[in-house]
């Protein structure tokens, strides 16, 4: 089939790329931008294992290829997929107008952006009676996604037209062939139902770091907890981890717009408020063990904080906890040095020149005189450091690990005072 | 000479019903009322006329209004038992210098405690100030009393729609017994608490002993360093000394001064809950609505003068007319505490029998003031008012707009504040005409008769912003002070709270338990108690046997 990806966000790559992979003739429709310069250039924009090598690979067999954004569907093409970035509903809009403009027999519309509830329905409102717009909300998870998008433990698919259903089925097929994966609903069902599964994994992070709180309190370590609580079948172990804050375009922000949707609609939802404040308080997590390390008295002292970007393995900052760190630390007078392998150029464009900010291109050099290292992040490369070196390099021997990533143990016998999150 | 043409020209008004007077003057409204700025003073339902209006400025020079306020406004020791200048007004002019400066660097003092203000807020605000944990602070607690509680709170609810965050609750506790205080502990956490203690003098007994108990309250549950209390205290006070003795951190103390009364220092430092809830800006508005006023004062004649006139129909009333009640009357829930406000303002002010020169005063001072916001008061005092014994003379106090705002409901609270003003209008033309306000010839029985003559004044605000407000309270000062030079009395002081604060003292240490001890000490101070308690009078003894009776169960 022919088929047109408009989008320029990691779900919009893998679809196009995965489609590709499986034979349809796919046009990835782009914003003009960095991005797509990039994947002219042959490189992702996403530190997506495995995503730069598939899309270069379909676009060498020419069933990919990048086209504009501001362009309408080729001829041949009636089926188009919306993998826009939170905020484009206007832009949604814009592109289902323009199709409906176009003489065909049938559009089909695929929407896979995390939009408010009901914004497929409007969007069919805004394409008439010349085809039918479905929904197919993305719940790729960042690191695993092109696996996830070839093999999806199931398909959320919103959509009330047989028709349409059955050419879902069929763009898809090569992807649910173990069993039915599809879980057919109406559109505003398969939306609310993403926000849901978003609300349930912000729970239960933000349980565990209520129960990390409690840990500190009791003088226990959370990690046996954890694992303990992760190995009953009926919880499973997955999110789980306490931490400083989860934070991502994805997660944070589909829980904020769910509380919203919810408080708007005059139900409201304790629960996700309180899952949505007990994660900013998280987010300060670090900056209070180290304010109450230092008798509350911050002012000139220098903290090295490894790990900026939301999770690892990307460049984003949105949400994340750092920001929260970085101004808690300035209002009291600290000045920060940052180390991250990506998100310099972020933290760069967003705070400009400061004098309490210095973006280190190496962890050590970031390390050199602090009072304190925050461990925000969990990149790989900073799984082993050499301690022995930190210490000597540091002005004083303090770790603050944010993800729980070291044997607390081991820190502490390198020389360094200890602190993590609910141990 | 001109007291004595006053009361005879009172004599001969006060044959007259007040719709007497407006039916013998089609022009009676324009005649007797000013407009400046925000604040529209209508006092044409006083029982006074022309004539009266020009002998009570006549009076005004007599008494050297010119010449006081002159010295007022030079920063002189116009408050002579305590020698202190009181330059209140000093805290909102802008330095400029529209108003010369009494003396050298006094604006640049102001204006640096309302910068450190500044900083202090913009720390609130931006969920920056933390606690000893670390944690946000997200409640304030401002504990004060008299002027550091009355002046904060009746500002910070009159501006309520003003308010710029939501995420900071402020709360406001005052009693001397603890019961604010106990009621609000159940509810905060101490993590994320700050207190802002607020104190002239740092030495008020209310206030040092809710502070204490928030200090104990602080400690309990997050340890005793001293971190805690940097942590959490703030205080504002003239005494940098005894607020640091205390324990407050240099950084989270403001000052004021001695020359601002406790009554007259919510222009102040002691302002800071107000602006924490409005913000800086909206606070310098109110700052600048007093200075409007002030120059007003400074510069209008007698008669077109706001303060002169409300201050010069109130001596008509109280030593002319023999009237010695006020009520205030706001049509306008948010100023709720505004009556509280005006009664400490006035009464502590003005309640004096003494000269500056020390001769018992000619005639009365301050009548008592007392009020509600107006349209609750119509349920329960307002019958006095109407069918009494009693003559009283109101303020009605209403601004002509409000409710701008576009919400699901502005069309009904639209309808609700029209409602208002429809009732504050009514009951001050009932008031005064009785049932002339009637159409012609409805006959009554007795019980429905309705006399009238009750004079007020109306202060109608366009509508009630931080300026408006500022004008209006500025209004009541002078005001205050106009009468006290009418009255050749000392405004500033207030002698007559001092000894009850002392022998409440000795009376304490009757009534505080001592536990059980066989010493020389506890032996001495039983001694000295039985000798206090013999010098006491029946009543008091009596009643404290009984608090110990109760105690003891027997």
């Amino acid at each position: 089939m022919h088929i047109d990806v408009y989008g320029s966000s990691l779900c919009a790559l893998v679809t196009a790329g995965s489609l590709a992979s499986t034979g349809h003739r796919v046009t990835l429709r782009l914003p003009e931008g960095d991005i797509t310069r990039q994947l002219q250039r042959g490189e992702s924009p996403f530190r997506e294992p495995g995503l730069e090598a598939l899309l270069n690979e379909q676009r060498s067999s020419r069933r990919l290829q990048l086209g504009r954004m501001v362009d309408a569907p080729s001829d041949g093409v009636s089926s188009v997929f919306l993998a826009l970035d939170l905020d484009d509903i206007e832009l949604a809009h814009d592109i289902v107008g323009r199709l409906a403009s176009l003489d065909r027999r049938f559009w089909l519309v695929v929407n896979q952006s995390a939009f408010p509830v009901g914004t497929t329905d409007r969007l069919q409102q805004t394409l008439g009676d010349v085809g039918t717009v479905v929904s197919l909300p993305e719940l790729l998870q960042e690191g695993v996604a092109v696996q996830q998008f070839m093999r999806p433990p199931q398909l959320l698919l919103g959509c009330d037209d047989p028709y349409a259903e059955s050419l879902v089925r069929e763009i898809l097929r090569p992807v649910s062939r173990l069993r039915d994966q599809f879980l057919v609903m109406s559109p505003k069902q398969a939306e609310f139902a993403k926000f849901a599964v978003m609300g349930m994994l912000a729970t239960r992070v933000s349980f565990m770091n209520d129960m990390a709180s409690l840990a500190d309190a009791l003088d226990v370590d959370i990690e046996p907890v954890r694992q303990a609580v992760g190995a009953d079948p009926r919880i499973g172990p997955a999110y789980l981890y306490p931490g400083c804050g989860f934070g991502g375009p994805s997660l944070s922000r589909n829980v904020m717009d769910l509380a919203n949707v919810l408080a708007a609609s005059g139900v409201g939802s304790q629960l996700l408020d309180h899952v949505l404040r007990i994660n900013e308080r998280q987010k300060e997590v670090l900056f209070r063990k180290l304010w109450r390390h230092y008798h509350t008295r911050l002012e000139g002292k220098v903290v090295a904080i490894w790990g900026a970007s939301f999770k690892p393995n990307t460049g984003r900052i949105d949400n994340a906890p750092v920001l929260r760190m970085l101004e808690a630390l300035w209002a009291q007078g600290a000045i920060v040095r940052l180390h991250d392998p990506l998100a310099l150029p972020s933290l760069q464009a967003r705070y400009g020149q400061r004098p309490d900010l210095l973006l280190c291109t190496d962890p050590y050099e970031a390390a050199a005189g602090a009072d304190a290292l925050m461990l925000v992040t969990e990149w790989k490369e900073y799984w082993n450091p050499d301690f022995p070196r930190l210490r000597a390099d540091m002005r004083v021997p303090v770790l603050l690990d944010g993800r729980n990533i070291y044997d607390p143990e081991f820190v502490r016998r390198s020389g360094f005072a200890y602190y993590g999150v609910g141990r | 000479m001109t007291w004595e043409t006053l009361r005879a020209h009172a004599t001969r008004l006060r044959q007259q019903h007040l719709s007497e007077l407006f039916a013998q003057d089609a022009q009676r409204f324009e005649q007797l009322h000013r407009h400046v700025g925000p604040l529209l003073f209508d006092f044409s339902k006083q029982r006074l006329d022309g004539e009266a209006l020009q002998l009570l400025a006549r009076l005004a020079d007599e008494r050297d209004l010119g010449g006081w306020i002159e010295r007022l406004f030079a920063g002189e020791e116009v408050n002579g038992t305590e020698r202190r200048a009181a330059m209140h007004w000093a805290l909102r002019a802008p330095a400029d210098g529209s108003i010369p400066e009494p003396r050298e660097g006094l604006y640049a003092e102001v204006e640096e405690q309302l910068q450190k203000m500044r900083e202090l807020i913009n720390k609130l605000h931006s969920g920056q100030w933390r606690g000893v944990t670390g944690e946000v602070v997200t409640d304030v607690v401002n504990i004060g009393v008299g002027g550091s509680d009355l002046g904060p709170l009746m500002v910070c609810r009159a501006l309520e729609e003003c308010d710029v965050t939501t995420a900071l609750n402020v709360h406001f506790v005052s009693s001397m017994d603890g019961s604010q205080l106990a009621y609000l502990l159940r509810e905060l956490r101490p993590h994320t608490t700050l207190f802002v203690i607020s104190s002239k003098s740092f030495t008020t007994v209310d206030t040092l002993y809710n502070a204490n108990t928030a200090r104990s309250w602080l400690r309990e549950a997050l340890g005793r360093e001293q971190s805690v209390v940097d942590c959490h205290f703030l205080g504002i006070s003239a005494d940098v000394q005894r607020m640091t003795d205390w324990g407050i951190h240099e950084d989270h103390q403001l000052r004021l001064w001695d020359w601002v009364g406790g009554r007259f220092s919510v222009w102040s430092a002691i302002g800071f809950p107000v602006a924490l809830s409005i913000g800086m800006p909206a606070f310098r508005d109110f700052l600048a609505g007093g200075h409007f006023m002030d120059t007003h004062f400074r510069t209008a004649p007698w008669l077109e003068n706001v303060p002169v006139l409300m201050a010069l129909t109130g001596v008509w009333n109280t030593n002319m007319l023999g009237i010695n009640a006020h009520a205030i009357l706001p049509y306008d829930a948010r100023l709720k505490y505004l009556p509280s406000y005006l009664e400490q303002l006035e009464m502590e002010s003005n309640g004096k029998s003494v000269t500056r020169d020390g001769e018992p005063v000619e005639g009365s001072t301050s009548p008592v003031i007392w009020g509600e916001v107006g349209p609750n008061a119509q349920h329960a005092f307002y019958q006095l008012l109407h069918q009494g014994t009693q003559v009283v003379t109101c303020d009605f106090i209403v601004s002509a707009m409000r409710y701008h705002e576009a919400t699901p409901v502005t069309t009904t609270l639209e309808g609700q504040h029209e409602l208002a003003l429809a009732n504050c209008l009514a009951q001050s033309r009932l008031l005064a005409f009785g049932e002339a306000a009637l159409p012609q010839g409805e006959q009554m029985p007795f019980y429905k008769r309705y006399k009238g003559n009750q004079p007020s004044s109306t202060l109608m605000l366009d509508e009630l912003t931080p300026f408006a407000l500022g004008v209006l309270l500025a209004a009541y000062e002078h005001k205050v002070f106009t009468q006290a030079v009418m009255w050749q009395i000392n405004p500033f002081d207030q002698w007559g709270v001092e000894l009850g604060k002392k022998i409440a003292l000795e009376t304490l240490s009757l009534i505080h338990q001592q536990p059980d001890a066989n010493d020389l000490s506890a032996q001495l101070l039983a001694d000295r108690n039985r000798s206090l308690r013999d010098s006491m009078d029946a009543s008091t003894t009596g009643l404290i046997d009984f608090i110990q009776q109760q105690r003891r169960g027997f």
